[in-house]
């Protein structure tokens, strides 16, 4: 049982700092419970960080723009190698929850951040698992992880698909905002379904270059870029590659819940 | 009424006699709660205030000891490598990344290119906070409280004040009316729920660890975005990680002296104080330091529901 007045009296003694390491987590109390209860401990923050710049410029219709897609993903690409890097220096399984983020400036520049909790499996009996192959890195939340582990999948890593494909300028009426015709601007359209469809293979090859079984909750994000010297879509796609354990799938025979309470009753409606 | 006392902060202890007339709280009332569950009661609405004027870049007095660069450095009275090496002799973060075109106009091409760890800022920020949470623990002292749940802390420039920053930090002291007070109250981050749950796996939060990192980027060609020189840059992602790596070591330098670990760290990166193409790169860090009481705490496995929606 919880025992506050026990855990209060511990502070009413000085904590002795000994020579076992500090345990750092960016996880909530509530995470940390969800993660423990898989057997996965936290070990300390680790970060990531890459940076590339590419020209925007003189972008073809209908071809990529190999130049400015390699500059992302060697960004993200490098975040992810120094992230790992730091796992492998802790001795730590794989990091969780981890937080990617894209900042963009100027135009031509990505700067790609990760940072996250690198965990270690520790079985209850206080053993540390054996550490199989590579640290995992995954964007799932603390509670998609349990819910993945629980229902017999392992993290393999993230996995990224990026495409930049041009496309033709509008003619001169239709940039003016003077056209008569309501068309379909099919080069758009075209470089659109083409920047997908090489950024989802591109990502699918990473997952087969891991031996992953699939890939799960994939972020696509997409950015038109159109100047006067420049027109091209950017595809961005990012997601967590797992593999399926040998008993295969786990099924977590969740129950229903039937929540009783009722929505609290405006008083006051805006205006 | 107008507080008319002498020192800063002082104030509080008007604060303080308000609260044991009408005790307040910022909790939720789950919140509230989950704390009564494991018996502490909510004894009033804490809050630790600091107006700061930060230490300006350009008016560092001493080039590695404290500040990023004396205006001596700046104005080029001193050759940039020296400055660097300098920095570094001290121990701090500096790198230089020469411009890729070679500009150098005779003078030292480091200029064109370098990060150096801005400790000025970074302990007028820590200094800032500092204040602000001790101000709240002695509201709480004041008010015999063991602790402070659901500490928030943040900072905001005044409008119109160059160089300034205001810092916040409130939270709800709680009581355990039959103990003894404790020798300094617990501050955490946590909320009341997620204090109920640290208790369940047979921790206790034993105060709050912090660690900041700044590092001003004077950025070369590569890393400024140019159209002249494009390509994968190091200088950011060694600046964002000397950051970083700098609030993690504060982070758990002042979490080991308090417990076993730290958690539930709010973690913030940030370009600061920008100065044309240049920038402080700001990487803040604040969790809980944790103290496990008992180790016959197991989690249960959580059940999994689906709620039924209308």
């Amino acid at each position: 049982m919880p025992d506050l007045v026990a855990a209060l009296e511990m502070l009413r003694t000085p904590f002795h700092a000994g020579d076992q390491p500090t345990f750092l987590s960016d996880l909530t109390v509530g995470e940390l419970v969800l993660l423990e209860e898989v057997d996965y401990r936290p070990v300390e923050i680790v970060s990531g960080a890459g940076s590339a710049s590419w020209y925007p410029q003189f972008t073809t219709a209908g071809t990529e723009a190999q130049m400015w897609g390699g500059a992302i993903a060697s960004a993200i690409n490098s975040a992810r190698e120094g992230i790992r890097s730091e796992v492998n220096r802790r001795g730590a399984d794989g990091v969780v929850a981890m937080r990617l983020e894209l900042e963009r400036e100027p135009v031509n520049q990505l700067t790609c951040t990760m940072l996250g909790t690198a965990v270690r499996v520790e079985h209850r009996s206080g053993h540390h698992s054996a550490k199989g192959g590579e640290p995992f890195t995954t964007t799932l939340s603390a509670r998609d992880f349990h819910l993945l582990a629980r229902a017999g999948y392992r993290a393999a890593g993230i996995v990224l698909g990026v495409s930049v494909v041009g496309f033709a300028a509008r003619s001169a009426s239709q940039s003016l905002g003077i056209s008569r015709d309501n068309v379909e601007l099919e080069g758009q359209t075209n470089a659109l379904y083409s920047a997908r469809e090489q950024a989802m293979a591109m990502m699918e090859r990473e997952a087969a270059s891991l031996k992953a079984d699939g890939v799960v909750a994939v972020e696509l994000s997409e950015r038109p870029f159109n100047t006067m010297l420049t027109h091209a879509v950017e595809l961005l796609a990012i997601g967590t590659a797992v593999y399926r354990g040998r008993d295969g799938h786990r099924s977590l025979g969740p129950q229903l819940q039937l929540d009783l309470d009722d929505p609290v009753a405006e008083t006051f409606t805006s205006g | 009424m107008v507080d008319q006392s002498p020192g800063p902060g002082t104030g509080a202890f008007q604060a303080v006699e308000r609260v044991r007339r009408t005790p307040t709280s910022d909790l939720s009332v789950a919140e509230a709660a989950a704390l009564r569950r494991v018996g502490l009661s909510p004894v009033g609405f804490v809050m630790g205030t600091a107006v700061m004027q930060l230490v300006s870049a350009y008016a560092g007095t001493s080039y590695g000891g404290m500040g990023i660069a004396g205006g001596m450095g700046l104005g080029g009275g001193m050759p940039w490598g020296g400055f660097l090496s300098s920095a570094r002799s001290s121990g701090l973060y500096a790198e230089s990344y020469p411009c890729v075109h070679g500009y150098g106009f005779g003078a030292n091409a480091d200029h064109y290119g370098f990060s150096v760890e801005n400790t000025a800022l970074g302990s007028s920020l820590f200094e800032g906070y500092r204040l602000a949470l001790s101000r709240l623990e002695d509201e709480a002292i004041a008010l015999g409280a063991h602790g402070v749940v659901g500490v928030k802390l943040h900072f905001e420039h005044m409008v119109g004040s160059a160089g300034t920053a205001t810092f916040f930090a409130t939270g709800t002291a709680v009581i355990h009316p039959s103990s003894e007070p404790l020798p300094t109250p617990f501050l955490t981050n946590a909320s009341g729920q997620n204090f109920e749950r640290l208790i369940s796996l047979g921790f206790i939060a034993a105060g709050l660890a912090m660690g900041i990192g700044v590092v001003y980027v004077q950025p070369n060609c590569l890393a400024r975005g140019s159209l002249t020189a494009v390509g994968a840059n190091n200088q950011i992602p060694a600046a964002i990680g000397a950051a970083r790596g700098r609030a993690r070591q504060a982070l758990a330098g002042t979490g080991h002296k308090l417990g076993e670990g730290v958690v539930h760290t709010e973690w913030s990166d940030r370009r600061f104080v920008r100065m044309g193409e240049s920038w402080n790169q700001l990487a803040l860090a604040f969790g809980t330091a944790v103290r496990r009481y008992t180790t016959e705490m197991q989690p249960s496995m959580t059940r999994a529901v689906v709620p039924l929606r209308p």
